[in-house]
């Protein structure tokens, strides 16, 4: 798909026709459902936001004025929507609590216990945006460019913010990864 | 290089996601090759990948998640009809919005103008500008042939000339005169029938009445050949007229008229008069007199009198009187037939009954037809006068009645006593015609009685009455009421009626007092004093009418006595005051009555004297420390007082403060919240 008949769809989306909106629940529901899940680490969670995102889009697509931004405020909707959700579930902040638990579970669960909750446990660490970002590149494999498009971010920001992410997972999973080595 | 191995973390990860270029590449793998430490991130960076690889993978949406999201949206998004969708987007630009508001105000206003009416009145103002407009073109080309029916409303003259230009035949003329339809065929026609119009308006002017006929009969029927002389000789007309005249004299004025109807062929035919009261003639004179002559004698009369009203009928019988004759001619043949029947056909006994019968309706209608021509004849042979006169100065009254009206008002020591004084002076001359006592409860006495006296009685009476009692108030009210009119009659004689006097009597305790007077007396001894004042009182004829007694904290001690004395003992009074102690704050207030007929000497002044003492205790109220007292009262006062407006400040501004303090609040809340939450976004790009 080109750039050009991209912002078509769009437009003609955020003039109210169903089709074209339907095209674009099709190409973003896996992005959102990505950002979603890198907030909330929950997929039916992750799922019902993705769902009340295309919904209030839908209801107040007119409030969009320039097309290009059109993936971007999805994304934006999405991320408020799992914000909120996050923050309804979970009232108190979540990192010393997170980290204490998870550092006692893998001291005494030994160096070989459960690898995909240590690596969740990282990735719950990081901050919301490297998160998100993490989750994007992982579930889907898209190419930068189109994970800077999706999130808002100006051109190569990414590359920074992905580096920082696994360079701090990378960090915490230290002692893990060196067992594996 | 530095560079590289600062930005390890980074450079690693775009390797690892194949986001490098091949120059970034290059140089990467060649930092890898001489740093060991780079080497062993490269190394655990690799393996992380895997793991994250293997373990988001699942994680990821299913296959059929965005089948899901879609048939899920169409569930809850439910699709709308094309109409309703179209104006649902429609109002979401702003523009029609911005419209749609506009268009609702706009009919908001329109509706309160219609609601109001003001928007009737400058539509009609429209209308009117447009039509004046219109009537002004049609002036400036009088050719054109617009005749609209306002035009005709505003403008009557020009749309008849309009209508006389445009209609070429009109149609045949009726036996009676008519305005509509005129027949402008020649110019001088058109002006005939003008005049003809303008005379048929003013009928009733008595010297035109025969000219008009004569004058429509040529207008309407221009062909006829008959003359109108002749015309006017076949009409049977009755003339009418009736004049009311103010004379100086009825007699000689009958006289005249007598005279006047014999110079005109004419007779009095009733005479009817009546006298009024101031002895007045009024009465009516019917003359008859042949029609040609009533202009004239009409004339002759006015100049009798002054004319107050003429009238002048004439009623057009020449109908009525011809169908009549033809009727009568007929019902002469039938009696000529019935007649000759009776003399030739003389059989049958019941049909000469039945034909006698008929004769006899037939010759009564006869005789009422000859004598409604006779009636008819008689009415046209002479024009009725039917004249009302009355003398000059009909209203002057014929005499006169003075009645007097008197209003005493008494004040009374004893009401009692002095009422029945009054109710003995009864005699045939003197007659009470009510007598009344009111005893309230608190004791108070009013009486109040009517009188009417003999006018050459009255005035002995009432002064009697006045030296029984002080005076307080006497009315006399005089009026001349005239009999039979109204006006000055000069030769009326005047009467004195009755004279009615009304009597009210109260108590002297409720007279107010010419004179008020307060004073204070300061005197050691208050009790002893008071004491004095009272015997005072009494030498001076006083009464005292309160008095009290109280004692304040201080010892000091109040008297307060109110008495009233005759104000020729009042100066007396005052001097021997003087010996009760220290005469202090005297006020005076007199109320003076400029036009009261009051006898000063008796009239009661009151007197409040307040009898004092100084007490006992040494007043606290000079000194230093009383000063220094007074000072700090003061001021603590004062400081009260501005303690108490700045409360009433306070609670004058507090809700606001609070209101105001509270929207700040919240304000500050929600900018710190989307601030921080704006912050922690920032912090997380900025990490990187």
């Amino acid at each position: 798909m080109t750039d050009a008949s991209e912002h078509e769809i769009y437009r003609a989306a955020i003039r109210g026709d169903r089709d074209a909106f339907e095209t674009v629940i099709r190409s973003f529901s896996r992005n959102l459902f990505a950002i979603a899940y890198g907030i909330l680490q929950n997929r039916e969670e992750a799922e019902d936001v993705v769902q009340d995102t295309f919904v209030k889009a839908w209801k107040s697509r007119w409030r969009v004025r320039d097309a290009e931004k059109f993936p971007a405020w999805l994304s934006t909707i999405a991320r408020h929507r799992a914000r909120d959700l996050a923050r309804r579930r979970r009232p108190e902040p979540l990192p010393e609590d997170f980290e204490s638990s998870e550092t006692v579970e893998f001291e005494s669960a030994g160096q070989k216990a459960d690898l995909d909750g240590e690596v969740r446990s990282a990735l719950a660490q990081l901050p919301e945006l490297h998160r998100i970002a993490v989750t994007l590149r992982y579930f889907e494999e898209q190419d930068y460019g189109t994970i800077e498009q999706t999130l808002g971010l100006t051109n190569g920001a990414l590359r920074g913010i992905l580096g920082r992410a696994l360079g701090l997972m990378r960090k915490r999973l230290k002692p893990a990864l060196a067992s594996i080595g | 290089m530095a560079t590289i191995h600062e930005q390890i973390d980074e450079l690693l990860a775009a390797d690892l996601h194949d986001e490098l270029t091949a120059a970034e590449r290059d140089g990467f793998h060649a930092h890898l090759v001489e740093c060991a430490e780079c080497r062993q991130a490269f190394q655990e960076g690799k393996n992380m990948n895997r793991i994250l690889n293997e373990t988001i993978a699942d994680k990821k949406a299913d296959l059929g998640f965005e089948q899901r999201m879609i048939s899920r949206f169409r569930d809850r998004v439910p699709k709308r009809s094309g109409l309703i969708s179209l104006v649902a987007d429609l109002l979401r630009v702003r523009a029609v919005q911005l419209t749609a508001v506009a268009a609702l105000l706009l009919a908001l206003a329109q509706m309160g103008k219609m609601i109001t009416g003001e928007s009737v009145v400058p539509a009609l103002r429209n209308e009117n500008l447009m039509l004046m407009s219109e009537l002004q073109s049609d002036r400036d080309t009088p050719g054109e042939s617009r005749v609209s029916g306002v035009l005709a409303k505003t403008d009557g003259r020009s749309k008849g000339d309009h209508l006389m230009a445009q209609n070429p035949p009109a149609p045949p003329p009726q036996d009676k005169p008519s305005v509509n339809a005129p027949k402008p065929q020649t110019e001088a026609l058109r002006s005939v029938a003008k005049t003809k119009t303008n005379e048929l308006t003013d009928e009733k002017t008595p010297t035109s009445a025969a000219d008009t006929v004569t004058e429509s009969e040529y207008a309407v029927e221009p062909s006829a050949s008959s003359s109108a002389n002749s015309v006017a000789a076949n009409r049977k007309l009755v003339r009418n007229a009736t004049a009311e005249l103010e004379v100086v004299s009825f007699d000689e004025s009958i006289q005249k008229i007598t005279d006047f109807a014999a110079e005109d062929k004419g007779y009095v035919a009733t005479t009817s008069s009546e006298k009024q009261a101031n002895g007045k003639l009024r009465g009516e004179v019917v003359v008859k007199v042949l029609p040609d002559n009533l202009d004239r004698f009409l004339q002759k009369l006015r100049g009798i009198g002054e004319l107050k009203n003429q009238a002048l009928t004439t009623e057009d019988v020449t109908k009525a009187y011809f169908d009549t004759e033809s009727r009568l001619k007929n019902a002469r043949l039938m009696e000529q037939r019935l007649i000759e029947i009776l003399k030739t056909k003389s059989k049958d006994v019941a049909d000469l009954l039945e034909v006698e019968k008929e004769l006899g309706r037939v010759r009564e209608q006869i005789e009422t037809m000859q004598g409604e021509l006779k009636f008819m004849d008689s009415q046209v042979a002479f024009a009725t006068v039917t004249i009302t006169l009355a003398e000059k100065n009909m209203n002057i009254p014929a005499a006169f009645l003075l009645k007097e009206k008197a209003q005493l008002s008494l004040y009374a020591t004893e009401v009692e006593k002095t009422y029945n004084e009054i109710k003995t002076l009864a005699s045939p001359k003197v007659q009470i015609t009510t007598a009344q006592i009111d005893r309230d409860n608190t004791g108070r006495v009013s009486a109040r009685l009517s009188l009417l006296l003999a006018p050459e009685e009255s005035e002995a009476v009432i002064n009697k009455v006045k030296g029984m009692a002080r005076v307080e108030n006497f009315q006399v009210q005089t009026q001349r009421v005239s009999q039979g009119g109204d006006g000055l009659g000069e030769n009326a004689k005047t009467e004195r009626d009755k004279v009615e006097l009304n009597i009210t009597l109260s108590r002297d305790e409720q007279e107010q007092s010419l004179q008020q007077t307060t004073l204070r007396v300061r005197t050691s001894e208050v009790n002893e004093k008071t004491k004095q004042l009272r015997t005072i009182a009494e030498q001076q004829n006083g009464r005292i009418r309160s008095s009290s007694f109280s004692r304040d904290p201080n010892g000091r001690e109040y008297a307060n006595v109110s008495l009233r004395v005759p104000m020729k003992n009042y100066n007396a009074l005052m001097q021997s005051l003087n010996t009760l102690g220290k005469v202090e704050n005297v006020s005076v207030h007199r109320d003076d009555r400029p036009n009261a007929q009051i006898d000063e000497a008796s009239a009661p002044a009151d007197v409040s004297i307040q009898v004092y003492s100084q007490g006992n205790i040494v007043s606290e109220e000079t000194g230093v420390w009383a000063t220094l007292r007074r000072t700090i009262g003061q001021g603590a006062a004062a400081l009260m007082w501005s303690a108490r407006m700045i409360g009433v400040a306070l609670a004058f501004l507090a809700p606001w403060v609070l209101a105001i303090t509270g929207v700040g609040w919240v304000m500050r809340r929600v900018s710190r919240a989307r601030r921080e939450r704006k912050q922690a976004a920032e912090d997380k790009t900025g990490l990187s």
